[in-house]
């Protein structure tokens, strides 16, 4: 793949002071960039013992999501929503583990898996972030102009099932931002890491 | 005019205008990549959004496509050493 130079800093939209305080407090910071590296290599250091290359990538995936979460502004439906779903995702690991121990206490012959395969599946979808795995809450429609893209674009956002198209449209932009701050802060460590 | 206030009294109990939503929408717009291609005419605001979703998916991938990358090279490196250059690079 080849590389991807990082695109230039934006410059900074100053709001308008005549507009409702609605749209100027949304025009405000992008993500903290020595936040958002404090996050992701704290979680990435708290990586060892991971011998599989494919449960390493789901934890750095993770990882990377949850210190994208956490670097933003607790403000944001999207970062409450990602961590949730993370907290989410390790008590369920936990309640499968103790009931997979249990069966094996009982039977004592099943061979020890990590998780059964149906969680497995289910944690790499709540992985994602794209589809809650939860009962699949129908999402309605919150206002009648509201174009029927909002449907798909609610599904990719993180807790975009409950909001209103106003509030989607606001966390997306935030959320785009976050995203393309995340993605930038892995390829400079991936070059770094490759020059050393 | 009337048409709005009619709009916007449909909308009942959100206060929310069409002008803030076509707002957000160009401030959506000029997140995407594209916007530095086409001049930044006002695209239909369905355009927006196909565009937006297009663009998270692609994040999203680029997030998997780089964690893959990193984790095979977490594999090969030590990681002490080479963590301390990171942080002091890129904190400084």
């Amino acid at each position: 793949m080849d590389t991807k130079s990082t695109p230039p800093p934006r410059p900074h939209q100053i709001p308008n002071p005549s507009r409702p305080d609605f749209l100027a407090c949304w025009a405000a910071a992008s993500p903290s960039k020595p936040m958002l590296a404090f996050h992701f290599l704290r979680a990435l250091s708290r990586i060892h013992g991971v011998t599989t290359v494919r449960r390493r990538t789901r934890t750095i995936r993770r990882a990377a999501y949850s210190s994208m979460a956490r670097a933003a502004s607790p403000r944001r439906a999207w970062s409450r929503a990602l961590l949730g779903q993370a907290r989410a995702r390790r008590s369920r690991t936990l309640t499968g583990r103790a009931v997979l121990l249990r069966r094996r206490r009982i039977t004592a012959a099943a061979p020890p898996q990590p998780s059964s395969p149906a969680s497995r599946s289910a944690t790499i979808i709540a992985a994602r972030g794209e589809i809650s795995t939860a009962a699949a809450r129908p999402l309605p429609p919150r206002q009648e102009g509201e174009p029927p893209r909002a449907d798909a674009l609610r599904r990719l956002v993180p807790g975009g099932a409950g909001m209103e198209y106003c509030s989607l449209l606001e966390e997306t932009a935030d959320y785009l931002r976050s995203l393309r701050a995340q993605v930038q802060l892995m390829q400079g460590l991936i070059d770094l890491f490759s020059c050393q | 005019m009337s048409s709005r206030r009619s709009r916007s009294r449909q909308s009942g109990s959100s206060r929310i205008t069409d002008e803030q939503i076509s707002d957000l929408v160009s401030k959506l717009q000029d997140l995407l990549p594209e916007a530095r291609l086409r001049s930044n005419d006002r695209m239909p605001s369905s355009r927006v959004l196909q565009e937006t979703c297009n663009y998270i998916r692609s994040l999203h991938r680029e997030v998997d496509d780089l964690s893959e990358r990193l984790s095979e090279l977490l594999a090969t490196s030590d990681m002490s050493s080479a963590q301390a250059a990171i942080i002091r690079s890129l904190l400084m």
